[in-house]
């Protein structure tokens, strides 16, 4: 593989932008079929978390039936990394990254960013001219 | 898309097939599935993982809440089977402490 493969999808922010997503990272897979399981399963797992994240939170204000929310995925492998950027315009997520940690065994939820930072090798999260801008990627070389 | 199949065996032990992603969209029918087993009063339950290709944090929430209410009401919630993505999402959150796999549907509870 020379060139990086990129795919994008634009979609609105709904459940259904979580299974876009996975059918997003399948085509990536049949496209660049070298990448290994791990890898695979490291990247898949941190992109749901995200998508995951933007679909639950950034609409969490607006009236009910509101379709305004858009979010727009990228997936992309190079030779040394798979990574993924989420641009969206829904409400800023809030959080800091550096305070997130995994809860308690008993919890039944809260666990959604701290499985996206384990799994990758990098998480970044800004909020820039009114959009939500997540970056995730993963050096490649798992089994 | 995910499918459930619930039965329940011989010896009286709820089993729970999710059939697809078991994530933020499917999570809501775990609980539920659980939730009518134990409220059964079926209170050992098996939640046979073989066919779910892909867990998230949801569906790992869904999972401790059947394993909250099936210890509650006096039995347990085993899981079984899991793939290699879910073997990779309990060993990174810990959960694999609290949700042990076991290798098959069948034995899940010997032991």
């Amino acid at each position: 593989m020379a060139e990086p493969v990129r795919l994008t999808l634009a979609t609105g922010v709904e459940e259904t932008a979580v299974d876009q997503t996975h059918d997003l990272l399948q085509e990536l897979w049949e496209q660049v079929p070298d990448v290994g399981d791990l890898d695979r399963i490291r990247v898949e797992t941190a992109v749901a978390e995200i998508i995951g994240n933007i679909v639950r939170h950034t609409r969490r204000l607006d009236a009910p039936g509101s379709d305004s929310r858009r979010v727009q995925v990228s997936v992309w492998c190079s030779p040394d990394e798979v990574g993924a950027e989420f641009v969206d315009n829904g409400l800023p997520a809030a959080i800091d990254l550096s305070d997130v940690t995994m809860p308690d065994l008993d919890a039944e939820s809260g666990r959604g960013l701290a499985l996206a930072l384990a799994a990758v090798d990098q998480l970044d999260y800004e909020r820039s001219s009114g959009r939500n801008l997540w970056r995730l990627s993963c050096r490649r070389g798992g089994a | 898309m995910t499918d459930f199949d619930v039965r329940t065996d011989a010896r009286g032990i709820g089993i729970v097939t999710p059939k697809g992603r078991l994530n933020m969209v499917s999570a809501k029918q775990l609980r539920t599935a659980v939730a009518e087993l134990v409220d059964a009063g079926t209170t050992k339950v098996v939640v046979d993982l073989a066919e779910t290709t892909f867990l998230d944090s949801s569906g790992l929430g869904a999972l401790v809440a059947g394993l909250k209410s099936a210890r509650q009401a006096g039995g347990d919630l085993r899981i079984a089977r899991p793939t290699q993505q879910v073997v990779t999402v309990l060993g990174l959150t810990n959960m694999d402490k609290v949700l042990r796999p076991r290798e098959s549907v069948d034995g899940a509870f010997d032991g």
